[in-house]
Parts: structure tokens; C-alpha cells; sequence
């Protein structure tokens, strides 16, 4: 069989996806004998984005001109693009101050540099091109990202999921942090699938992985309030990984 | 009446003596206050007065993630294998019990599962009794379950009164003869309704999808899903595939699912028969208290209380139930 060919890359991010496949030790020989790591700058150099790819793995957000440039690039040259990761799928912390004006935090951040550092509110991938599916996370799990690998090989995308944290966190037979605790826990509005990593260790879910469908937004901020969090509080967390949550 | 009675102080040697049939399961408290049923260490007793542990019993028959079916190119499909180990499950209170005689029927009926099979033929169950608290119903609403088991014990002062459910319950009890004492007793009856009553089916009529009970509850579910997961006869579950690395090796999958999730009863190009909560929580509410598909008119309540004691939101459709099927609050 025909080796599949890639480009994997980063945007605005901390390549910390790009590493949970790269920490996949145990099946590095198998993807190399089935993939061609064609483009992947984290990986390997020089990389230089040429010709068709099977698929495009990419990790972060749109937040300055260039990637813009590359994205249009990589989505035009391959046949499927896959956000990996919060901030390509949601936006993810980089998007934490998009209520804040941007010429403000830019002069915060690098002054009155000459050289101008060309930056707008970060974007999720699919603001400015089709996503054909999402691996969630912060990062994503290694077993999802084996899972998308896998599923290529066999030309199916993964199963969008739709069940929550608290889902995963249950099945395990945790102590519910949320009713048990009354701790600030995002679990009841967060996607699952992370096996609840963050409860089963006694720490409240912070909503790595973005909400879930139908998220009872309204009745959980008075779910949290009743507990006595103030509402800037509970908003401030909610949009750590979500910068759209509306209060 | 003459009795066959355990004294409480021979609890720990009744254990010991029970351990050489298989490994003792039992609800235990760990130290994050939480009662789970568990493997007995030697020398630990049970946590007897606990009214529920957080998981019901279905999770040592259906595991929450399970591989049904494995596939290799060149052999073809085959089935998980390997030795299902007997367990015996001590202190099952009688809605755990009821659960595991609705769970029979739906995974022993005509077709049986053969996971669920060959984990529940290497199942001891070994029931206590137990006293409601406030969020339990089986004092109060009557079930046609049967809180099927193999040893009942029913907690009386200093001990227990032992009775015997099936052959396998009287071998056990020949086991453990040494403990028994036979005592003049009469022991209060239990009033609950585990046991085989007659009872009425539930009404054939249609739940109005109109009520704005649906709604309500709807508008104050957050969706964590605890609520079945938590259930002891809650047993929809998902099946999904995945693909090995190598290209040709697949697996089947099932893991526990929810009738609160979008996903759940959503078809092939984003469909689904039950577009929103509200119209699940009459789906919801109609498997537990009038049942439906092959055990349509079978309510699946067994009043454990579980649903109401984890949900976030303090939902209950205990006082719904009281209006609609006509029982006691």
C-alpha cells in the first residue's frame, strides 16, 4: 500500500499537540511504515510545503497574517484538514483576551517596537476554511490521535462525541467535585473523552476540551452561583478554552 | 417460626469461609467518603449500613467500555475471550437485586448476550437488607421486579437471618454451616415490594408529549448524564469501530450511553427520533416507569434513589410519577 502523505504543522500554539503524537513512542515505527511525515516542521527539517497531502494535521489558531497565508495553503493542497486541539478547534487560550482590543494588548506585550508585529483576535481554523473533522483537547488524548491515524489508514474520520466530562468522570466512579465538593468543575458543560483525567485527581475539569453540545449554560452559571462563585469568576473559567461562553 | 441465623460477630469468619468459593465483592467506604462495591481485603468488613453505593452492580456484568467483537483480515470476526472470574457479589441491597432481574431479562431474553451471560453465570449474589433514606422509592412505590438472589440476609439485632433464594444459595450455605445458629424468631416482615407481588401494568395510554413536565425538566437538566450512568437497570448502550494501525485489525466497541444525549437516538445524516431534551426526558421517564420495546409495561424503576442523590440539578421524577402512574408520593 501507498504510504499516506502529510503535513502536520502548528499555528499560533504551543505545539503541545504536535508532541502528544510525537510521545506516541510505542507506535512510531508502525506510523512511519504507514505515512510519509512530508511536511512537519516540529519533527523534521527542512520541511517545504510541496505538492498534494492525503490528509493535513493542523494544531493553534489563526492570529496573525501569515498563517493565514499557510492555512489557505495547506487546505488547497490537501485532501483532508483536521483541527487538532482547543485552540485550532475553539480558538483555545490563545483567544482568552478577545474581548480586549488588540492594538492595547499588542502594545502591552511588545511596546512601541518598530518592527510591527501583525496580530488579530485569534480564530478558530474553521473561520476561514472547511475543518473536515476535530480532535479536541488540551492536548488531545494519545489514543485519539492514534485513533484519527488509524482511521486514515482505513479512509473513516473519528466519531464526533458528544458526551461530557462528568460522563467519563461517572464511569469511573469518582467523587463528584461539582455536588460532592461544590467545587467550580466544568464537567457537566465540557466534551468528554479525556477519561476525566483532571477529577480523578481530585481537580475540578477547567474545559480543556470545549463544550458540549446542547451545554445548559444558564442553568449551571446558577448552579455555580447558588455555591456561592461570583459570576466574573465563573465566566473568566468558562472562557479559558472557550472564548465564545456569553455571560 | 425457627430461623437460620449468623451473629453479627461471625460476620469477618462467615467472609473468610464465603472467600474460598470465589472473590468477595462488597460496598466499602474509602477515604473520600464514598461507598464503592469493591474487592473485600481480608480482614476488612463491608460497609453494611451505606443505603447505595455510587455505581449500582450492573458494572461487573456491563462493563461502562468493552471490545464486543474483534476483526483480523485473513481470520475473520471473533469474539473477546478469556476466563470471566467468579465473583461474589456480598451486601446487595434488594433494588440492586431487582436492577439485576431487570438486567436479566434484557440481556438473557431470546437472544442472550454472551459477554453478559458468562459474567452473570459466574455471579454470586448475596443480598442484605437495608432502610431507606430520602431519596429511595422502593418503600413507597411498588415494583413488579423480583430482588432475585442466591443468600439473603436480613439485618435483625446482634445478626442476621439468613434464607436461601436458589440451589446455588443452600450449596453456600452448607459452606458457612458451622456459623449457623437456629433461633425462634419472627423477623419483621419487609415491606418492600421485591418479591414477586402481582402487580397491575402500567396504563397502555401514550405519556402526552404536551405536559410541560417534559420541559421543566428539560430547561433544568445540565446534560452530565449522571443520571443513568448512576441507574441499576439503565443499560442502553453505544456501539462504535475502530481500526488498528497495522491497517487490517478492527475492533467493536460498546460503551454505556445515555437517553439524555443528543447523539443517542441520532441516525446516518444527523437525524434523530428524539430532536431535543425535552422530548427525552419523556423518553426517559417512559423506560422507567411504563417501559417499553420487549418489556413494554414493565417499569424499570427499582426506587434506588441513585438518579436523585447524583444529580447536580436535584431533578427527581418521583413527584411526576406520583401524578402520572397514580401511586404513593
Amino acid at each position: 500500500m501507498k504510504k499516506l502523505r502529510l503535513a502536520i504543522t502548528g499555528l499560533t500554539a504551543c505545539s503541545g499537540c504536535q508532541l502528544t503524537l510525537l510521545n506516541c513512542e510505542a507506535e512510531l515505527p508502525q506510523l512511519l511504515e504507514k505515512f510519509e511525515f512530508h511536511y512537519f516542521p516540529l519533527a523534521c527539517s527542512p520541511a517545504v510545503l510541496k505538492g498534494r497531502y492525503d490528509a493535513a494535521l493542523v494544531e493553534g489558531c489563526l492570529s496573525m497574517p501569515h498563517e493565514r497565508q499557510l492555512l489557505l495553503a495547506l487546505r488547497s493542497q490537501s485532501q483532508l484538514l483536521i483541527a487538532v486541539g482547543s485552540c485550532a478547534v475553539w480558538g483555545g487560550v490563545a483567544a482568552l483576551k478577545n474581548g480586549t482590543d488588540r492594538e492595547l494588548l499588542r502594545r502591552q506585550v511588545y511596546g512601541q517596537s518598530r518592527t510591527a508585529v501583525g496580530t488579530f483576535s485569534p480564530q478558530p481554523l474553521q473561520s476561514l476554511v472547511t475543518v473536515d473533522a476535530v480532535i479536541n483537547g488540551c492536548p488531545p488524548e494519545k489514543k485519539e490521535l492514534i485513533g484519527l491515524m488509524s482511521g486514515l489508514l482505513l479512509g473513516s474520520l473519528p466519531v464526533p462525541n458528544d458526551q461530557p466530562v462528568c460522563s467519563d468522570c461517572r464511569m469511573k466512579e469518582n467523587l463528584c467535585l461539582l455536588t460532592e465538593r461544590a467545587q467550580l468543575c466544568l464537567g457537566p458543560l465540557t466534551l468528554g473523552g479525556c477519561e476525566a483525567r483532571c477529577p480523578s485527581q481530585g481537580v475540578p475539569c477547567e474545559g480543556c476540551r470545549g463544550p458540549v453540545p446542547e451545554a445548559n449554560l444558564g442553568e449551571a452559571l446558577e448552579l455555580f452561583l447558588q455555591k456561592e462563585y461570583g459570576r466574573a469568576i465563573v465566566i473568566e473559567r468558562l472562557r479559558r478554552f472557550y472564548p465564545e461562553w456569553k455571560s | 417460626m425457627a430461623v437460620d441465623f449468623i451473629a453479627e460477630r461471625d460476620l469477618q469468619r462467615c467472609l473468610n469461609l464465603l472467600r474460598r468459593q470465589g472473590e468477595v465483592h462488597a460496598p466499602l467506604r474509602d477515604t473520600d467518603g464514598m461507598v464503592r462495591f469493591g474487592p473485600l481485603p481480608t480482614g476488612v468488613l463491608p460497609d453494611l449500613t451505606a443505603v447505595r453505593t455510587l455505581l449500582p452492580p450492573k458494572k461487573y456484568l456491563l462493563h461502562p467500555r468493552e471490545t464486543i467483537l474483534f476483526y483480523q483480515a485473513g481470520s475473520g470476526y471473533q469474539l473477546p475471550s478469556g476466563d470471566v472470574p467468579r465473583l461474589i457479589l456480598f451486601g446487595l441491597h434488594p433494588c440492586d437485586l431487582a436492577g439485576i432481574n431487570y438486567l436479566d431479562q434484557v440481556f438473557l431474553g431470546n437472544e442472550p448476550d454472551p459477554l453478559y451471560a458468562a459474567r452473570r453465570a459466574a455471579l454470586t449474589l448475596i443480598g442484605t437488607s437495608c432502610a431507606p433514606d430520602q431519596f429511595c422509592s422502593c418503600h413507597l412505590r411498588p415494583s413488579p421486579l423480583t430482588a432475585s438472589c442466591d443468600l439473603f440476609l436480613q439485618q435483625i439485632g446482634g445478626g442476621f437471618v439468613v434464607s436461601c433464594g436458589s440451589s446455588r444459595g443452600v450449596e453456600l450455605l452448607e459452606t458457612v454451616t458451622e456459623l449457623i445458629q437456629e433461633r425462634e424468631l419472627t423477623p419483621p416482615a419487609d415491606t418492600r415490594s421485591f418479591f414477586g407481588q402481582q402487580l397491575p401494568p402500567p396504563p397502555r395510554s401514550e405519556l402526552d408529549p404536551a405536559l410541560p413536565d417534559w420541559q421543566n425538566l428539560a430547561e433544568q437538566c445540565l446534560g452530565c448524564g449522571a443520571c443513568s450512568i448512576c441507574c441499576p437497570t439503565c443499560c442502553c448502550f453505544d456501539v462504535l469501530e475502530s481500526g488498528g494501525l497495522d491497517g487490517s485489525s478492527a475492533e467493536r466497541w460498546r460503551r454505556w450511553d445515555n437517553c439524555l444525549f443528543k447523539s443517542h437516538a441520532q441516525v446516518a445524516g444527523g437525524a434523530s427520533f428524539q430532536k431535543d431534551r425535552t422530548q427525552r426526558f419523556r423518553y426517559r421517564y417512559r423506560h422507567k416507569y411504563r417501559g417499553f420495546g420487549q418489556l413494554k409495561r414493565l417499569p424499570s424503576c427499582v426506587g434506588c434513589g441513585r438518579c436523585r442523590a447524583v444529580c447536580p440539578a436535584g431533578l427527581d421524577l418521583r413527584p411526576l410519577a406520583e401524578r402520572l402512574e397514580g401511586c404513593a408520593p
